[in-house]
């Protein structure tokens, strides 16, 4: 394996993410934002929390699960085709498309997503994912949740199997759900780390 | 870690790299996009949830403005800090706003430039109604902040919008 994952970590975590004279700040193939954590985690979990059933909770948890589904398929392919990515990750990519998922792992980390690598992959059929660290486990400061909350870590780990194995990019998302995501542990239940499985979409 | 000051607002950007997490003037930041944005809107939308998240964006960004006036004593005058909380607006990334006027009881700001209204255009094109309900947070949290009022004081409503037609949004601010 030649991706240094604590090289890329390092490197792309110190890029500062400045905007133009408009507020816009315009990279990776998208408009970015730095909004508070707090702010995401707030209204996922008052969301999810007040639903009055376990339809609505249901039907809730998947279209935030969606947000950031496809938001890690257009930032995904942003990323991976970025100057930044190009400089510092490309050169170490020896096989594809898996070292681009180990790279864009890394960049998951230095983007403050979460603490999170692959633990298990597949090719193009499975993949594992384990979190050490993420803002989403948050949401707990004393005790568990008996609800698995880290709906953007499975929302983009999905969209990065997308991108890996569903074909090729389109901007109008059509691979998007080739992979599907589920959470099977997670920080703020009591799991001393979050992991997700990706497999093919049934 | 970078130290940048443009105009008035500090930028302290840490990253700790035993958690990986990002702080910008010691709150807990992340990097997200438009997708992500307009989504959480759409969201905010279908489900009837759209109070909940602008209060959700004005708790978030009221706690962001009251620390970094707490942590700079120096910015003292209601001009100040209403620029303060400008730029902290364009620099989070969310468009370039004006404040045309802002009293005790009443306001007005214009958006020249905005995130949400840019991404949505982009991703679905224009729409029949405002969707700017993370704006409307950010500005209720910004007046509420800089006249030191309780959270919930103000209501700020979308009246004019970019993602409608518009070349700028316009938010009417009232006290509730």
């Amino acid at each position: 394996m030649a991706i240094d994952r604590k090289k890329i970590i390092e490197l792309m975590s110190k890029i500062d993410v400045l905007p133009d004279e408009n507020g816009i700040i315009e990279g990776f193939n998208v408009y970015v934002n730095q909004l508070p954590t707090k702010f995401w985690n707030s209204f996922a979990e008052r969301l999810t929390n007040k639903a009055e059933n376990p339809d609505i909770l249901q039907a809730k948890e998947y279209l935030l699960y969606n947000a950031a589904h496809e938001c890690g398929y257009h930032t995904g392919y942003g990323i991976i085709t970025s100057e930044e990515w190009n400089a510092v990750v490309a050169p170490m990519i020896e096989k594809v498309p898996e070292d681009i998922l180990f790279g864009a792992y890394a960049v998951f980390t230095a983007w403050g997503w979460a603490d999170a690598e692959i633990v298990e992959l597949i090719p193009n059929e499975r993949m594992v994912i384990r979190a050490y660290n993420y803002y989403e486990s948050d949401i707990v400061k004393f005790g568990y949740s008996n609800k698995l909350s880290a709906y953007m870590i499975a929302g983009v780990s999905a969209a990065f199997m997308d991108l890996a194995y569903g074909g090729e990019y389109d901007p109008k998302g059509k691979p998007i759900g080739t992979f599907e995501c589920k959470q099977i542990k997670g920080i703020e239940t009591g799991d001393s780390y979050g992991e997700f499985v990706v497999t093919r979409a049934k | 870690m970078a130290q940048i000051i443009k105009n008035t607002l500090k930028y302290y950007h840490t990253f700790d790299p035993l958690t990986k997490r990002h702080y910008i003037n010691g709150y807990q930041a992340v990097l997200h996009c438009h997708h992500y944005a307009t989504l959480y809107t759409q969201l905010a939308l279908d489900a009837g949830e759209t109070e909940l998240l602008q209060e959700c964006a004005r708790d978030a960004f009221r706690e962001v403005l009251d620390t970094y006036f707490k942590d700079n004593p120096d910015i003292k005058t209601l001009s100040e800090k209403i620029d303060i909380a400008v730029q902290y607006y364009s620099l989070m990334g969310l468009g370039k706003m004006k404040v045309n006027f802002l009293g005790d009881y009443s306001g007005e700001v214009e958006l020249l430039s905005s995130h949400i209204d840019s991404g949505w255009l982009r991703k679905w094109g224009p729409y029949d109604k405002p969707v700017n309900y993370i704006s409307a947070g950010y500005i209720e949290a910004m007046f509420e902040s800089v006249l030191g009022l309780p959270s919930g004081t103000f209501c700020a409503k979308e009246i004019q919008s970019i993602v409608m037609g518009s070349k700028t949004s316009i938010f009417k601010i009232t006290r509730r």
